[in-house]
């Protein structure tokens, strides 16, 4: 099964929201709660990123790369990059991998390597 | 009779390549030099290690009472192979290090003492301490261990020290951690910095006198206010807040 | 609406404080009891963000106002991020202005220093939203690497530009005795010398470690009254004339442009509405620099300058004390540091000493109109206040 990470799609007016709201930002009418669940891309373009040098104490690695892609649908999405040099504007795919262990816990989030 | 006593107490030095002083600049612009002492000097820092004997916070006190009794060792010849090295800013002495060789392919490293806190002032010498052993005397590896929860992160956990726990530390018998050539290289021109050859407007000032420090680590001021809390042993801003109050 | 002052004020140095979270808070308030003269208060405000998660304690304001002797007067802990300490305020304004309190004390405090950097950082982290952020091991230092590069590439930003604001504030901070780091660092020292990239390395890529404000403890308090009261005192007479709140999206990723301080924008708008004052009357500003780029951010967002020109305000030493708008003249909370719940009321604190003239060698001479900026969580919660010295 392919793994993807979900957006919610406003029933009465289509704006997809990546994380989940209760109430639909743009139409603001959603007031039952309507949405449907859609995947998001995964390729896309870097909007942004950071090498986190000192990242949070259950990581065992010295840095972590942390980066916001713009998905090809327009939406947006914070994820890890697992890209040597990454770039302003280059294009990167994403996978949907674990990124953070917690014990017996462990956490699927989206990977991003170059396309 | 007594000279030829003190002929077997005193070990005989093995002749040992010195370190070639070397200098930084810190974050607040000043230069900061390491060099070598030799054991004309020690009576000129053992006044001011002697004060941080009764600075009963962050270890200072342990730690000062070890490095003054080291210090005397070594003028006094008791310790085998050791060395000392400080760090001086504008003169003033701001830290010291210290250690031994225990054979040519090992090194027992012993104290790290800062006499001006933050400014990377203990760290930049303990990576003195460590270039010596593994660059200038050629050894593989350097026996470790901390004294206090600052050392540790600052050596176990910021060099990535490896296990030694077989072999107990000449300090107290712990456990040791070690320093080999491969992690030390890894921590070359990030955690281990310096200029070499150091002017001679600075190896000048340096030689000219051991200051002491201006800003030295002070101790708190009420033993009671340290008991108050669980987790910390110290009480100065208490305090400070105490006369404050007092004097408004 | 009745007008609302500042009757006294109180702090703690902002630095490791060695005692129990509730004196931290109890210290500054007993400070500002004997500053503004007054014994009896209606209502206590205790803004705190982590007293529960990092020092096992909750019900802080019960506990805080048992410890000043000050029972049976309502008490009431506000956590709202590191915009705790404004938020409070502001409930403390309303409390007055509504006519329903005469005398209300707010406390901002905190104490991180009880855990270690890491595990601070984390329960700091607790702020970004838990499963599109936090789960990727986002941290705010990340969220301000990537705000940054962004920025830097837009707007022609350098590393040395946010170097130059860590040295301003480290410089201004030397005069701040309740500071948490009193160290005169130099541009030689953290970007141009050969040790520069270990003196002071990579946190946040393209953050540097003097680009972070340290992790501290402190408290401060605020004593705000009516105008009926002040006259009994005979203190300055510091009025809270503006206030403004605004939010934004939880998640960065989702605003329309990532370098855009939206809430910053709209929350000090608010304020200088209400104040009746524009964002060039401002004599003296303390603004949210837990990150050296976010200080140059804000004062743009506020109006101070245009967009894309606050790195060349301070290149010209326009933002220095005795500047043309000298901010963060207590050191920021980078140098003056930055205990969360605290940073609010504290640079409240500072405003109100400006304007009183009592701030000693930092004073900004003939301040009128003060404004402070307490940005909560990466932008997400944001309060500006605006302070005016009546005669």
């Amino acid at each position: 099964m392919e793994l993807n990470i979900y957006a919610y799609k406003c029933k009465r007016c289509g704006e997809i929201h990546y994380p989940y709201k209760t109430i639909c930002k743009k139409c603001g009418e959603n007031d039952h709660n309507e949405f449907e669940i859609v995947p998001l891309p995964k390729k896309g373009k870097l909007l942004t990123f950071t090498i986190l040098h000192n990242p949070p104490s259950d990581y065992e690695v010295p840095t972590i790369s942390l980066g916001i892609v713009e998905l090809e649908g327009g939406q947006r999405i914070t994820g890890q990059l697992n890209i040597k040099n990454p770039k302003i504007g280059m294009n990167v795919e994403g996978k949907i991998e674990v990124v953070r262990k917690e014990a017996y816990n462990k956490h699927l989030g989206m990977v991003f390597y170059q396309a | 009779m007594s000279v030829d006593v003190e002929k077997i107490l005193r070990p005989i030095d093995t002749s040992l390549p010195p370190f070639p002083a070397k200098f930084m600049t810190l974050s607040n612009g000043q230069e900061m030099m390491v060099r070598q002492v030799n054991r004309d000097e020690i009576p000129d820092i053992l006044p001011h290690v002697e004060k941080l004997m009764h600075v009963e916070r962050d270890y200072y006190h342990i730690v000062a009472a070890r490095v003054y009794a080291e210090l005397l060792a070594y003028y006094t010849y008791r310790v085998q192979d050791e060395y000392v090295l400080i760090a001086q800013v504008d003169g003033e002495i701001v830290a010291v290090v210290n250690g031994r060789i225990v054979n040519p392919d090992i090194g027992m490293s012993y104290h790290t003492l800062a006499m001006r806190r933050g400014l990377r002032v203990g760290a930049h010498t303990f990576a003195a301490k460590m270039e010596y052993h593994i660059d200038i005397l050629k050894q593989k590896e350097v026996l470790i261990v901390a004294e206090s929860p600052i050392g540790f992160r600052r050596w176990m956990i910021e060099y990535k020290l490896e296990k030694r726990f077989h072999i107990p530390h000449e300090l107290g018998g712990c456990p040791s951690w070690s320093l080999t050539k491969e992690l030390f290289d890894r921590a070359r021109n990030t955690l281990v910095v310096g200029r070499r050859p150091v002017p001679e407007k600075l190896l000048a000032k340096a030689h000219a006198a051991i200051l002491p420090p201006t800003d030295p680590p002070k101790p708190p001021e009420d033993l009671l206010a340290a008991t108050r809390s669980m987790l910390d042993n110290t009480g100065t801003s208490l305090i400070e807040m105490k006369r404050r109050l007092g004097g408004m | 609406m009745r007008e609302v002052y500042v009757a006294g004020i109180g702090i703690t140095s902002f630095t490791r404080l060695e005692y129990p979270l509730v004196e931290i808070a109890a210290y500054p308030g007993l400070m500002a009891l004997r500053d503004s003269g007054l014994k009896k208060i209606d209502q206590l405000y205790v803004a705190n963000m982590g007293s529960g998660r990092v020092n096992a304690q909750t019900g802080l304001a019960s506990a805080v106002v048992d410890h000043l002797s000050l029972t049976p007067a309502g008490a009431v802990t506000i956590e709202n991020g590191p915009a705790s300490g404004a938020s409070a305020i502001k409930e403390g304004f309303m409390a007055i202005a509504s006519g329903m309190h005469d005398v209300v004390m707010v406390i901002g405090a905190e104490r991180m220093r009880e855990v270690n950097q890491l595990e601070a950082t984390d329960f700091v982290a607790t702020l970004t939203h838990p499963l599109a952020e936090y789960i990727y091991g986002v941290t705010l230092p990340s969220l301000a690497g990537m705000f940054a590069r962004l920025y830097m590439e837009k707007y022609g930003v350098t590393s040395r530009h946010l170097a130059m604001v860590a040295v301003k504030n480290h410089h201004n901070a030397m005069d701040n005795f309740y500071a948490h780091l009193h160290e005169e660092i130099t541009l030689e020292g953290i970007l141009d010398s050969p040790e520069a990239s270990t003196n002071n390395p990579y946190v946040a890529d393209p953050l540097r470690f003097y680009d972070m404000c340290p992790v501290s403890d402190g408290g401060a308090c605020l004593i705000l009254t009516t105008a009926e009261v002040m006259k009994k005192i005979n203190k300055p007479m510091i009025r809270i004339a503006g206030i403004g709140q605004a939010t934004d999206t939880h998640a960065v990723h989702e605003r329309k442009d990532p370098t855009d301080l939206l809430a910053v924008r709209e929350a000090a708008r608010q304020s200088f509405e209400m104040a009746k004052v524009k964002p060039q009357d401002v004599d003296v500003a303390e603004l949210h620099d837990a990150f050296t780029i976010l200080e140059i951010a804000e004062s743009e967002e506020v109006g101070f300058f245009k967009k894309g020109e606050g790195h060349i305000a301070l290149e010209k030493g326009e933002t220095k004390i005795g500047g043309k708008i000298p901010i963060n003249p207590s050191g920021g909370l980078k140098a003056k540091g930055h205990p969360v719940g605290a940073t609010g009321v504290g640079q409240a604190h500072e405003i109100v000493l400006q304007l009183r003239g009592e701030a000693k060698k930092r004073q900004m001479q003939n301040a009128k109109i003060g404004f402070t900026c307490n940005f909560g969580g990466f932008g997400n919660n944001v309060v500006c206040l605006t302070f005016i010295k009546e005669k």
